[in-house]
């Protein structure tokens, strides 16, 4: 059995890859790569939904400060769902990480945040 | 016509490019000046496999005859073609496959018609298998192999010297079909009943999971035995679903042979592929229910399926008309209840109950086929009671299985199919040892042992998941380390004491300083989640000493 899957769904703006399993340094790599390669270059950005991941260490973490900054050099953002009670959270707080980024407690508040944003180009 | 009788009495040649078809008469006993023909009657022919049978009776004819050439060629029912089979002084005829098209020359008639043939003049007669002419054959005698009414080929036999074959020649011809039809029949009957064995058994094996993988905080055993006649469709399963589940069902498919072997495979891979959907035992039972429904054909199957959790120990299992699953404990063994819930493809929108239970550590969940446990003429229940009584003893899964087997299979002449796999409960010890690869992919094994033996030792939900990301960093840090040029290991020691859990993570590298923002965050993660951490360098490795106080559930 696979530690983790990545289901991708791509809405009007946004990649959106929600992530079930556990992330550790096994896979950590794999799964960032997989949801930077379908992204699109004309989605405003991508929402990271780990409120199904079951565990996150240090390498996951890593991974995530990675996918932002290359998100970042092609001008396009990284919102990441996690729930206030949730196996990411409390490996983020123990990493003194609590926010690597812009966070969203759910999926729908993350994409509201593209919808509110003004599309590319314009 | 001036004499019907002269027309019975002997087959006539009806000159250039004729054939005589000759009256399906009731054949008279062998005369005296034939002895031979008891050659076909010899029982010990029946012995022989279905060449050397042939072999055997295409010699017996040959020389009883007196003829140059032998072929027997049997019909392809599919293709309404005569493909030679044996032959002899014919033989390129069955090395080139020769396939003669029913009604059509010689041998096609013979089997259209379903009459005898004589051709006295080869010549010139309609014959279309060149090989005949090749050789050179001058007359040939050629009778239908009929086998309760159905026709399954033709026996010719054919001569170099123009013959007149006569009418005991065609008797003892006759003779010779009549004692082989029926020998081919049954040879090509068994050849195939042997050859659909053969692949039901091959289907049987490759879909029945090969070799377990080594799971966390289970042992399993297995057996599988085919009845001795057919195969029958039971089959099982063990595999791992997330967050420490295990999942392990039997299943019995109603009917034999291929066709059950093949279904059982399709319902082995809908049941996995619900299973880690995420679906519990009666909600994946439902919805293999469901898949059965609509499948083209009608068919039916019974099914025990049950989850384990190994961190909790928790159990919950659905049975779908599957008889129930037994559960061994110190000694004893009771017969799980369960809510009868109708087979798989029996009522649309079956309902299959779930139930729970706790397997604590060292008991055993045991599930198993009818086979097992049904014999003729005694009630269900007093087999499985037989079952019960059998198992109750066993201490490992594999003394299950084999005690099962001991008790309640017959010697000789199983009549069903047996399936059984047993599922342990993992006995977890006080103080963990664990001596490990240093490979990225033994982390989430740690985890694994690591949770099932925290919550044995008490550690609430909370402890349990801060506790296992800091040893799990520690054991990262030990495999970044240990980029060592010869397999590598690192070891792992648990204990507990007053409330106090201590784990130890050493290796044998030596020590880096963090590099970069994340091996300095795992750092930070192990000091945070526990009370106490203690980094020991020296010239041998490294050793992580970590302790937390657990509250307790």
């Amino acid at each position: 059995m696979s530690l983790a899957d990545v289901q991708i769904t791509l809405v009007p703006n946004a990649l959106i890859a929600h992530v079930t399993g556990e992330v550790d340094m096994s896979n950590a790599e794999d799964v960032g790569a997989t949801v930077i390669r379908a992204t699109p270059n004309e989605a405003q950005g991508v929402v990271l939904d780990l409120s199904g991941v079951d565990y996150l260490d240090s390498a996951g973490i890593y991974v995530i400060y990675g996918m932002r900054a290359s998100l970042q050099a092609r001008g396009q953002a990284l919102i990441l769902v996690i729930p206030p009670v949730s196996p990411v959270y409390d490996s983020l707080r123990l990493a003194g990480a609590e926010r690597p980024g812009e966070v969203a407690e759910e999926v729908g508040d993350a994409l509201a945040i593209f919808d509110s944003a003004p599309p590319p180009g314009t | 016509m001036a004499d019907t009788r002269a027309e019975t009495q002997r087959p006539r040649n009806l000159g250039s490019g004729q054939v005589v078809l000759l009256p399906a008469e009731p054949i008279a006993e062998p005369t005296e000046d034939r002895p031979s023909s008891y050659r076909f009657t010899d029982p010990g022919l029946s012995e022989l496999p279905i060449d050397a049978l042939l072999e055997e009776l295409l010699n017996r004819i040959q020389e009883a005859l007196e003829v140059d050439t032998v072929a027997i060629l049997l019909h392809d029912t599919e293709s309404k073609q005569l493909v030679a089979r044996a032959a002899k002084g014919l033989e390129e005829e069955v090395e080139r496959g020769v396939r003669i098209p029913l009604g059509r020359g010689f041998a096609g008639r013979i089997a259209a018609e379903r009459v005898p043939i004589f051709i006295a003049d080869v010549d010139h007669a309609d014959v279309l298998n060149p090989i005949l002419r090749e050789k050179r054959i001058a007359s040939l005698l050629g009778v239908p192999l009929i086998v309760e009414g159905e026709l399954i080929g033709v026996l010719h036999v054919g001569s170099l010297q123009a013959r007149e074959f006569g009418q005991a020649d065609l008797a003892v011809l006759q003779m010779a079909a009549a004692r082989a039809g029926p020998a081919i029949e049954h040879a090509r009957l068994s050849a195939a009943l042997q050859h659909e064995h053969d692949v039901s058994m091959l289907l049987q094996r490759s879909l029945l999971p090969k070799r377990l993988a080594d799971m966390v905080g289970v042992k399993v055993a297995t057996r599988y035995l085919p009845a001795r006649e057919e195969v029958g469709g039971d089959w099982y399963d063990v595999f791992e679903l997330p967050r420490g589940q295990v999942g392990v069902v039997i299943g019995d498919v109603v009917g034999h042979g291929i066709s059950a072997a093949a279904l059982m495979g399709r319902l082995r891979t809908a049941l996995h592929s619900y299973a880690i959907e995420g679906h519990g035992p009666g909600r994946t039972l439902e919805l293999v229910d469901r898949f059965v429904q609509s499948l083209s054909e009608s068919a039916m199957a019974t099914a025990a399926y049950a989850v384990f959790d190994t961190y909790t120990s928790a159990l919950h299992y659905a049975t779908a008309g599957h008889l129930p699953p037994v559960v061994i404990s110190g000694g004893e063994a009771r017969v799980l209840e369960v809510t009868p819930a109708p087979p798989l493809g029996a009522f649309p929108y079956g309902r299959c109950p779930e139930h729970e239970l706790s397997l604590e550590s060292g008991e055993i969940l045991l599930l198993y086929t009818d086979g097992l446990v049904e014999r003729r003429g005694v009630p269900l229940s007093t087999g499985i009671e037989a079952l019960a009584k059998a198992v109750r003893d066993a201490t490992t899964p594999e003394d299950a299985c084999a005690s099962a087997i001991a008790d309640l299979v017959p010697v000789v002449g199983l009549n069903d199919d047996v399936a059984i796999v047993s599922l342990q409960s993992a006995i977890v010890p006080n103080e963990l040892h664990l001596t490990l690869p240093a490979e990225p992919r033994t982390l989430s094994h740690v985890r694994r042992v690591l949770r099932r033996w925290l919550n044995e030792r008490g550690a609430d939900d909370g402890d349990i998941a801060e506790m296992t990301i800091a040893v799990s960093e520690a054991c990262a840090n030990a495999i970044e380390h240990a980029y060592a040029p010869s397999p590598a290991t690192f070891e792992l020691h648990g204990w507990a004491n007053n409330g106090d859990i201590t784990v130890t993570v050493r290796d044998d590298g030596h020590w880096r300083p963090p590099r970069g923002h994340n091996r300095g965050r795992g750092l930070s993660i192990i000091v945070a989640a526990m009370d106490d951490v203690q980094i020991d360098r020296t010239a041998e490795g490294t050793e992580v000493v970590m302790r937390r106080h657990i509250t307790g559930k």
